[in-house]
C-alpha cells in the first residue's frame, strides 16, 4: 500500500515527466485517428498495390504485376510522369524566384508596400475551384482576358484557344498555378529580408555598395536557406498538384495536362476499370519517387542544414 | 514554520559522469534565513529543485517538520518558490497571479480576496492588481513573484537568485525589503545566490557549495573570518583574499625579504610542510598603522596600479620576485601612484594560512 | 524620381494582375449573362442584386454553405485540441518514446494526399462513413494533425519551464496545467493553427469530391463545381456563385489579414 502511493508520488516529483496514465490521455485522442485515418491507409494502399480489386471488392493479388504494366506498357502513365516534371520542375522556379522579386520590390519601399503586400497575398487565400473558374474564364477563346488583351494590344495573331490546344494547355494551367502561390512565397522571403541584421546592410552600404551589389553579394546569399527551404516546399507541393488541373482541364486535352495525381484518380474513380489495385501502385510507386527527391535535394542544397518545413 | 533536514543528499543526472549534489547535509532551523552561496553549476539549484519536489532525489533524504518528503509531490510539500525569471503567468492580472496558487488550495474567495490584497498593500502593490505582468516593471514583477509566495503562507519559501534580474539600484533596495519581509514573516527561507553580497547581507547562516559539495556553513562574519578553504577565502570578499605561497622557517615564513611571524600556529600545527600560502584581506594592509604595536611587519613593493573607489582606494602591489601581485585597501587620500615604491604594514594577526595541496586551512592553535 | 518609374510600373501591373480577375469576379456577379456576353468586361449599367437571392435559393447552396461550416468548424475545434494536446505532451514530458512518436505524427505531412485517398475510399465504405460527413470531419482531423503539432509545438516549447514548475508548486496537476497555462499562454500559435486548418479545409477539395457525392452532403468547392456544371453557359450566374464562395474569406481577410497571412505561411518561416 505505502510503496503504491511512493511509487506513484515518485513520478510526480520530475516536473519533466509525467505518469504513463497521463501521456496515453494526452496523445491518445491525436494518435488514434491519425493510426485510424492515416498511417493504416497508407499501409492499406501499399497491401493494394499487390492486388487487384473488383468493383465488388474482390480482390486477389497479382505481385508486382501492377508495376511492371505501370512502367512497361503504360504510355499514358508516362506522359502524367513527363507533365508532372515539367510542371514541377518550371513552377517551383517560378514561384520561387518570382516571390523573391515581388519580395524585393517590396522591400526596396515601394509606395503603399503593406497595403500591397495584403493584396498581393490574396490569390493564396483562395481556393483551386474559384482559381480555377476565373481563370477558365480568362483563358476562354472568344471573350477570355487573354485573348482580348493580345488583340488590343495588336498581336492578336497569338491568340490561342489556351486550354484547348495540346501545346499550350500545360503551360497555361502553370501560369496560373503561379499565379495563385506567388504571394506565399513573397510573404516568406519578406519575412526573411526584414530579418536580415540591419547591420550588415547598413555596412554594405557604407562599402559604397549599389543596390544590385547589394543583392547579389549580400541579400541572396544570406536569404540561401530560405530559397532552399521553399524551393524544397514548393517541390513536394507541386509533384503532388491534383485540384487546379482536375478543375481547369481535367487532364485534357489528349493527355496534354495529365499529371500522376490526376492519373491516379482516373483510374480509381473515373475509367469504367474499377480497380483500385492499379492506382494504388501508380501511387506507391509517386510516393517512392517524391521520398527519394525529398532525401535527394535535402543532401544536396542543405548540407549540414537541419530539414525543416 | 518548518525545520527542513536535508541528509546525505545526492543527484546524479542521467548521463553525466559526475554527480550534480554529494553527501550534502544541512539542517536549517524554524524561521531560519538560509542562503546557498557558491559559483553556478555548483550545484545550489539542484539542491532547491530537490527540496521544492521538482527534481528527483537520487541519494539522501529531506525532511519538513521530520516528515520525510522525498516521494510527496510539489503540490502537497507546501512550498512556495520565487523562481530567477520570476515565472509570472503572462495572461493573469496580478490579482490572479497572487490568488492562482490560493485557488487550488480551496481557500474561501473571500479569505483569497483578503489575503491577496493584504500582500499587495505590504508590497505596494494595491495600484497594479488589474495589470498584466508585461506592463510592469522589472521591480514591480519581482514583487508579485515575491507576493505569490507570500499569499501562500507556506512552511518554507524558497528563492532562486531572485535578484540576478534586477539592476543594480533596485537590487539594493528589493535586497533590503526582502530582508524586512522576512523578518516579518519569520517563515524558513532558502535562498539560492552566487552573489556574496547578498549572501552576507541576507543569510542568517551561509552554506557555501563547491562542485556539488558542502564547503562550509556558518554565520556570515564567522565565514568570513575564518574561511575553511583557499575557495571560501577567495570567494567571499570583494576583493578576494590575496594568497601568496610562502616559504616557511621557525615559526615565520619568508614572504620576499621579510620575515612574517606566525605566532598562532605551533610547529606542530605547520607540521612538515616547507611551503604554505599565506591569505591576506586587502583591509588588512595599511598605509599608515592603525594602532601602536609589533605585530605589523613592513613590507616594500612597486606600485603597479591605483583603483580610487571613491570611499577607498585599491593598490595593486607588485612583490620584489616581479610576478606576485597583492592587493591592499587603502584610505582614499593615499597620495601613492603607479611606478613608485610603497611600503604598507601587514597586520600579522589578521593572517589565514592554508595547504597548498588540500587547499584546507590550517587552523591557530596558539593563542 | 525618374529612377522609380520602372519600380511603379511594375507595382502597378501586378497589382492589378493580383487584384484584378477578382474585381471582374465582383462586377460580373451584378450583371446578367447577357450583359456580359455583350461586353465582358463594361461596368455594370444596373445592380442586379437580385442574382444573389436566386443564386443562393435556386440551387443548393445554403445547404453547401452549411455543410461546409459544419465539417470545417468541428474538424478545426477537433485538430487544436487535439493537435495542443499531443504537442503539450511532446514539448513538456521527456519520457520514452517520445522521439519516435514525434517523427511519426510529423511524417505525415509529406505524405501524398493521392497515397491515403483510394483506402480511405475503402475505410470509409467499410466504417460506413462514406458519404457521410462526419467521415469527412475524421479525414480532414487526422490529415491537418501533423501540420498542427509541429507548429503548436514548436511554439509550446519556447514557454519557460520556470511557469510549469511555478503552477506545479501553486498546486496545480498535469491537466490543470495544460489547461490553465499552455493553452492561454499559448493562444497566439493557437490562433495561427486555427487560422491555417481554416482557410485550407474551407478550400479543400480531394478529399470531399472522392468522399461525398450526394448533392445534400456537398461541402462549398463542391458545390460550386456542380453549380458550374449546371450552368455553364450561365456566366453570371456562376459568377455570382462564386462572390458567395470568396465573400467570407474576403470579409475575415478584410478583418484579420494579418493573422490570416501568418497562419497560411506559419509551416514554412521559422
Amino acid at each position: 500500500m505505502l510503496q503504491g502511493i511512493g511509487s506513484r508520488g515518485r513520478r510526480e516529483i520530475d516536473a519533466r515527466r509525467a505518469a504513463p496514465a497521463t501521456l496515453t490521455l494526452f496523445l491518445a485522442p491525436a494518435l488514434l485517428l491519425y493510426a485510424g485515418f492515416t498511417i493504416y491507409p497508407v499501409i492499406r494502399t501499399f497491401y493494394n498495390s499487390v492486388q487487384t480489386i473488383g468493383p465488388q471488392g474482390q480482390q486477389h493479388f497479382v505481385g508486382f504485376a501492377n508495376f511492371s504494366a505501370l512502367l512497361q506498357t503504360d504510355f499514358v502513365f508516362w506522359k502524367a510522369v513527363g507533365n508532372t516534371a515539367l510542371f514541377t520542375i518550371v513552377a517551383t522556379i517560378a514561384d520561387v524566384f518570382g516571390g523573391l522579386l515581388l519580395a524585393l520590390v517590396l522591400f526596396a519601399r515601394a509606395p503603399l508596400a503593406p497595403l500591397l503586400r495584403i493584396v498581393w497575398f490574396t490569390p493564396v487565400l483562395m481556393s483551386y475551384v474559384v482559381v480555377g473558374i476565373i481563370w477558365v474564364w480568362i483563358y476562354d477563346y472568344d471573350w477570355g482576358l487573354a485573348n482580348q488583351v493580345l488583340r488590343a494590344i495588336g498581336l492578336g495573331a497569338f491568340e490561342q484557344s489556351w486550354l484547348g490546344d495540346p501545346h499550350t494547355a500545360l503551360w497555361s494551367v502553370m501560369a496560373t498555378h503561379v499565379w495563385k502561390w506567388l504571394g506565399f512565397n513573397m510573404i516568406i522571403f519578406l519575412a526573411a529580408l526584414y530579418a536580415l541584421p540591419g547591420e550588415v546592410l547598413g555596412a554594405a552600404e557604407l562599402d559604397n555598395c549599389g543596390w544590385a551589389a547589394k543583392l547579389v553579394y549580400i541579400i541572396i546569399p544570406m536569404l540561401r536557406p530560405t530559397v532552399v527551404n521553399l524551393l524544397v516546399l514548393s517541390f513536394i507541393g507541386k509533384m503532388m498538384v491534383f485540384d487546379l488541373i482536375w478543375i481547369m482541364t481535367g487532364g485534357g486535352p489528349l493527355w496534354s495536362t495529365e499529371t500522376v495525381s490526376t492519373y491516379v484518380y482516373k483510374r480509381a474513380f473515373d475509367w469504367n476499370t474499377f480497380d483500385l489495385g492499379y492506382p494504388s501502385a501508380v501511387a506507391v510507386l509517386w510516393f517512392i519517387i517524391i521520398l527519394a527527391f525529398i532525401v535527394l535535394m535535402t543532401r544536396l542544397l542543405r548540407q549540414h542544414d537541419r530539414l525543416e518545413f | 514554520m518548518a525545520v527542513v533536514a536535508i541528509d546525505g543528499l545526492g543527484k546524479r543526472y542521467p548521463g553525466s559522469s559526475e554527480p550534480a549534489v554529494e553527501d550534502f547535509t544541512l539542517t536549517i532551523g524554524d524561521g531560519e534565513f538560509m542562503v546557498l552561496l557558491g559559483p553556478s553549476g555548483c550545484g545550489k539549484s539542484s539542491v532547491l529543485r530537490m527540496i521544492a519536489g521538482l527534481e528527483p532525489i537520487t541519494t539522501g533524504t529531506i525532511a519538513i517538520d521530520g516528515r520525510v518528503v522525498n516521494q510527496v509531490p510539489a503540490k502537497e510539500r507546501d512550498i512556495a518558490m520565487v523562481f530567477q525569471s520570476y515565472a509570472l503567468y503572462p495572461h493573469m492580472d496580478v490579482f490572479n497571479n497572487l490568488a492562482f496558487g490560493l485557488r487550488r488550495r480551496s481557500v474561501p474567495a473571500a479569505e483569497i480576496d483578503r489575503r491577496v490584497r493584504q500582500a499587495a498593500d505590504k508590497l505596494g502593490l494595491t495600484p497594479y492588481l488589474r495589470r498584466k505582468p508585461h506592463a510592469l516593471s522589472g521591480g514591480q514583477r519581482q514583487r508579485v513573484a515575491l507576493g505569490r509566495a507570500i499569499v501562500r503562507e507556506p512552511k518554507v519559501f524558497l528563492f532562486d537568485e531572485p535578484l540576478s534580474n534586477l539592476d543594480a539600484a533596485l537590487r539594493v533596495s528589493t535586497r533590503n525589503e526582502l530582508i524586512r519581509q522576512q523578518h516579518e514573516i519569520g517563515i524558513t527561507t532558502i535562498y539560492v545566490t552566487h552573489d556574496q553580497v547578498e549572501a552576507m547581507t541576507m543569510g542568517h547562516r551561509i552554506c557555501i557549495m563547491d562542485k556539488g559539495e558542502v564547503v562550509q556553513i556558518g554565520a556570515p562574519l564567522e565565514v568570513y573570518r575564518s574561511p575553511a578553504n583557499t575557495f571560501v577565502a577567495r570567494f567571499l570578499g570583494n576583493p578576494p583574499m590575496n594568497l601568496v605561497p610562502i616559504e616557511l622557517g621557525q615559526s615565520s615564513g619568508r614572504l620576499g625579504n621579510v620575515d612574517i611571524p606566525l605566532r598562532s600556529w605551533s610547529p606542530r600545527a605547520l607540521g612538515h610542510a616547507r611551503t604554505v600560502l599565506l591569505g591576506i584581506r586587502p583591509e588588512d594592509l595599511y598605509e599608515t598603522p592603525p594602532r601602536p604595536g609589533d605585530d605589523l611587519v613592513p613590507i616594500a613593493m612597486q606600485v603597479s596600479a591605483v583603483e580610487p573607489l571613491g570611499a577607498e582606494t585599491l593598490l595593486v602591489l607588485t612583490l620584489d620576485d616581479g610576478t606576485t601581485d597583492i592587493i591592499a585597501r587603502v584610505g582614499r587620500d593615499t597620495r601613492l601612484r603607479i611606478g613608485e615604491r610603497a611600503t604598507v604594514l601587514l597586520d600579522t594577526t589578521a593572517v589565514h594560512l592554508f595547504d597548498p595541496t588540500t587547499t584546507r586551512v590550517i587552523p591557530r592553535d596558539l593563542p | 524620381m525618374w529612377r522609380r518609374t520602372p519600380l511603379l510600373l511594375f507595382v502597378l501591373l501586378y497589382t492589378v494582375v493580383s487584384g484584378g480577375p477578382f474585381i471582374w469576379v465582383a462586377v460580373m456577379s451584378v450583371r446578367t449573362t447577357p450583359e456580359i456576353f455583350a461586353s465582358p468586361y463594361a461596368l455594370p449599367s444596373r445592380f442586379h442584386w437580385e442574382k444573389f437571392v436566386q443564386a443562393w435559393a435556386h440551387s443548393n447552396y445554403s445547404t453547401y454553405f452549411w455543410n461546409s461550416i459544419i465539417v470545417v468548424s468541428t474538424a478545426v475545434v477537433l485538430i487544436t485540441i487535439f493537435g495542443a494536446m499531443a504537442a503539450h505532451c511532446l514539448a513538456r514530458y521527456r519520457f520514452r518514446g517520445n522521439r519516435p512518436i514525434r517523427f511519426l505524427i510529423l511524417s505525415g505531412m509529406i505524405l501524398p494526399p493521392q497515397l491515403l485517398i483510394l483506402s480511405l475510399f475503402q475505410i470509409l465504405l467499410d466504417y460506413h462513413l462514406y458519404n457521410t460527413l462526419t467521415g469527412l470531419i475524421l479525414v480532414y482531423v487526422a490529415g491537418h494533425l501533423a501540420m498542427t503539432v509541429y507548429i503548436l509545438e514548436g511554439f509550446f516549447a519556447q514557454i519557460p519551464q520556470d511557469l510549469f514548475d511555478a503552477a506545479r508548486m501553486d498546486g496545480y496537476g498535469d491537466f490543470e496545467i495544460f489547461w490553465r497555462i499552455t493553452l492561454p499562454v499559448g493562444a497566439p500559435a493557437l490562433f495561427t493553427t486555427v487560422t491555417l486548418n481554416f482557410i485550407v479545409l474551407w478550400n479543400e477539395f480531394l478529399y470531399a469530391v472522392v468522399l461525398l457525392t450526394e448533392d445534400d452532403k456537398r461541402t462549398l468547392p463542391l458545390g460550386i463545381m456542380h453549380f458550374m456544371g449546371s450552368h455553364q453557359l450561365d456566366v453570371g450566374m456562376v459568377a455570382t456563385g462564386l462572390m458567395i464562395a470568396i465573400t467570407p474569406v474576403i470579409v475575415l481577410y478584410a478583418l484579420f489579414s494579418d493573422t490570416m497571412i501568418r497562419g497560411m505561411t506559419a509551416g514554412a518561416v521559422r
